[in-house]
């Protein structure tokens, strides 16, 4: 799978950050790859202090459209739950977002790592996001 | 319901009445209790004293969607304790059919070298006949199949072992028939194919022919359960037609699990393979298009099912290679060996199936070997050769064949990821702390299917722990593994939990279809409790057998040795291990 770059640092902008973004399944598409449904990997360009829902703006993706969602590794989302979307971005952060066709059973991410926004949502639940979807923060 | 007795040291027979003590039992909650209760915990798994019990679920044989699964059970030559593995396939739901609760194997035939078949019959009451299956062994599945078929007809179902099994490995599984008659559902896990080729037993055709089907008490209840049970999965997400186990199979969770650092990779020295996408569902899933010109979705593995996660990998002229492809698979024999030619792990996955071998301890061990020096990483044609010095037996095949655990002493190597002799399955500990007390703890050794989240309702045995603490997670693992061990009983397949999980009538209708068939009134609670029975039961008998708390562990290097990327070890207390079988 070839690596597609998008929005390229200009040299003499060095306020920016690159985000190393992945998009996987149909959410390929937002790589400028409007036929490629496997994944895309690709580094965004967002200003300094940029956030998640800055990245989401420049890909032009729906945040509706993404569900389980990692920032370096740690889980940031997932289908109806979003408390990332005012994280800030790092330069060099891997943001990888998956469509909502994937999946990922609770027994099998009990314990994993989260961004603090994640964690705090977590805590605050009933059911310690028990399940696989959820209509809305609310419900959460 | 009938308990059939086969002894293999006479080649004789006995049909009984199902013992009042099994009468509400199935599946694993029959295969554990009736190897407890019968099987000596310290005899030799390959000897006389083992017994081989088969067993359908409660619902296996009715109309209750996605519910043909066969357990079996016995003393596993690998862990060397209790055994539950179980498969979806047509041969569950025609025992069910058959009226046939329990299928014992015991004994051992005097000579050597020799196989039989049996062939199950409906005559009035379940009939045993024998046949000679030696001409059969030292023989590819696939070379197989198709000779039972034509021998007793094409209305059949047909459960054998493979040359793995012949050759006695740790790491040999019982293969039963796809839905294309094909030698593909594996109960792979923990040698039963050994044990039953140590009672010189090839074959077990079963011909539903005249049988009258499986008897429900209260059908109306059944038939509401049912109903519900079918919304549940036509509807969620995971399990609805199209939806993501359908369109991608298991295999969806490889891209999933790479991107939070929890797949091992290169022998558990790495939680992200940077060949993941290359052999990932939504991988398979285009490869397919392209090669066969259209979307492929998936099929059922076994009558009745509604999700349909099986899938299929097609090669470059559009032809199979394998199906189905599992994402323990996929892991096993591509990131744990750092393997991304699709084709290859394939391939890998199809030996695997022609031979008899379990694929998750199939991967693990050549990854082990590949530490070792044996091939390189990433050596594909290298790790399709080793499997077939495997099939065939050859001395380097043999060792291979015993297991990861005894490769990786073979070897001297340290990083050996085995609990109580099994190797894990494609969740990273260290990443993924809840599956780590599970597969520490679990009876079955290191096991992803033991600790399953079915309903809401477990949260209320938290009391009042935080479940993100290690006292929090181990009460969790505690009511998953006995949630997870009643549904092995149900004869429904795992992955209705995704669906029941979210869907509250979806769970009712799952107590309301095993009330319908017992004509009993179980609640949840019930559930959770007979759940708790079983795993007794299966504790008790390891501990018999000197496997105690102190082997509730998880390899030493997974305390010590940071995972990349997120460098994190295994830091569970001993003392959260044990507080999740010392509060049973």
């Amino acid at each position: 799978m070839k690596l597609a770059y998008f929005l390229p640092l200009e040299a003499d902008n060095m306020q920016e950050t690159q985000i190393d973004t992945w998009l996987y399944g149909v959410l390929a598409r937002y790589g400028g790859e409007p036929q490629n449904r496997t994944f895309v990997n690709l580094q965004v360009a967002l200003p300094a202090g940029g956030l998640m829902r800055d990245l989401l703006a420049t890909l032009q993706m729906d945040t509706a459209e993404r569900g389980i969602t990692f920032i370096n590794g740690d889980l940031s989302a997932m289908p109806g739950v979003q408390p990332d979307m005012d994280h800030p971005l790092k330069d060099g952060d891997r943001v990888a977002f998956f469509h909502l066709q994937s999946m990922w059973p609770f027994q099998y991410r009990h314990g994993v790592g989260m961004i603090d926004e994640m964690q705090t949502a977590i805590n605050g639940s009933e059911n310690i996001g028990l399940h696989h979807t959820y209509r809305s923060m609310k419900m959460f | 319901m009938f308990f059939v007795r086969v002894n293999m040291t006479d080649r004789t027979f006995k049909v009984e009445e199902t013992p009042a003590a099994y009468k509400y039992l199935g599946g694993r909650g029959l295969t554990s209790n009736v190897i407890a209760n019968e099987v000596s915990p310290l005899c030799h798994a390959l000897g006389p004293n083992n017994k081989l019990v088969f067993s359908p679920g409660i619902l296996t044989g009715t109309s209750a969607p996605t519910s043909a699964r066969i357990s079996i059970g016995g003393k596993s030559p690998l862990t060397g304790g209790i055994k539950e593995s179980n498969a979806g396939t047509s041969w569950a739901a025609d025992l069910g059919v058959m009226n046939i609760q329990g299928l014992v194997i015991e004994g051992q035939p005097a000579e050597k070298g020799q196989y039989w078949g049996i062939s199950v019959i409906w005559d009035g009451k379940p009939k045993v006949e024998f046949f000679d299956a030696t001409q059969y062994t030292g023989k590819v599945l696939s070379e197989i199949y198709p000779a039972m078929y034509a021998k007793f007809s094409d209305k059949v179902s047909v459960c054998s072992i493979g040359m793995a099994a012949e050759h006695g490995y740790s790491n040999s599984g019982v293969v039963f028939n796809d839905m294309k008659k094909r030698p593909t559902r594996y109960s792979g896990r923990g040698g039963l194919g050994a044990v039953m080729a140590s009672k010189g037993l090839k074959f077990i055709v079963l011909n539903r022919a005249g049988a009258p089907g499986m008897q429900i008490v209260d059908k109306a209840l059944f038939e509401e359960g049912r109903k519900e049970m079918i919304s549940a999965l036509r509807t969620h997400a995971v399990t609805k037609p199209k939806g993501a186990l359908n369109s991608y199979g298991t295999a969806v969770l490889i891209n999933i699990l790479n991107e939070a650092g929890g797949l091992p990779t290169r022998n558990f020295s790495s939680g992200r393979f940077k060949g993941a996408p290359m052999i990932a569902g939504e991988a398979i899933f285009e490869s397919n298009k392209t090669r066969k010109g259209k979307e492929v979705y998936n099929h059922s593995c076994s009558p009745g099912c509604i999700i349909q996660c099986s899938n299929t990998v097609y090669d470059a002229q559009g032809e199979e290679i394998t199906s189905c492809l599992e994402y323990e698979s996929a892991w096993s024999l591509g990131a744990d060996c750092e393997i991304d030619n699709l084709d290859d792990v394939a391939l890998m996955n199809a030996l695997c199936n022609d031979y008899g071998l379990d694929t998750i301890e199939t991967g693990t061990t050549i990854a082990v070997a590949m530490e070792a020096g044996v091939i390189p990483f990433g050596d594909s044609k290298g790790a399709i050769n080793l499997i077939h010095e495997m099939g065939k037996g050859t001395p380097q095949g043999r060792i291979l064949g015993a297991g990861t655990a005894t490769t990786g002493r073979v070897y001297g190597m340290t990083r050996v990821p085995v609990v109580k002799g099994q190797s894990m399955p494609a969740y990273e500990p260290r990443a993924i702390k809840g599956i780590g007390i599970t597969y520490a703890t679990s009876t079955m050794g290191a096991d992803h299917t033991a600790g399953y989240t079915i309903a809401p309702e477990i949260m209320g045995v938290m009391g009042k722990q935080d479940p993100l603490s290690s006292e929090g997670k181990a009460a969790l693992s505690r009511a998953f593994q006995a949630t997870t061990a009643f549904l092995d009983s149900t004869g429904h397949c795992l992955f209705i939990a995704f669906a029941i999980l979210d869907i509250a009538s979806g769970y009712q209708g799952m107590v309301d279809e095993i009330n319908g068939v017992f004509g009993t009134s179980w609640t949840a609670e019930d559930i959770l409790k007979q759940g708790g029975d079983i795993l007794k039961v299966e504790r008790k008998f390891n501990e018999e057998a000197g496997i105690g708390k102190e082997a509730d562990r998880v390899p030493e290097f997974m305390k010590t040795e940071p995972l990349p990327p997120h460098n994190t070890v295994f830091d569970v207390s001993d003392d959260t291990l044990d507080s999740v079988f010392g509060e049973l």
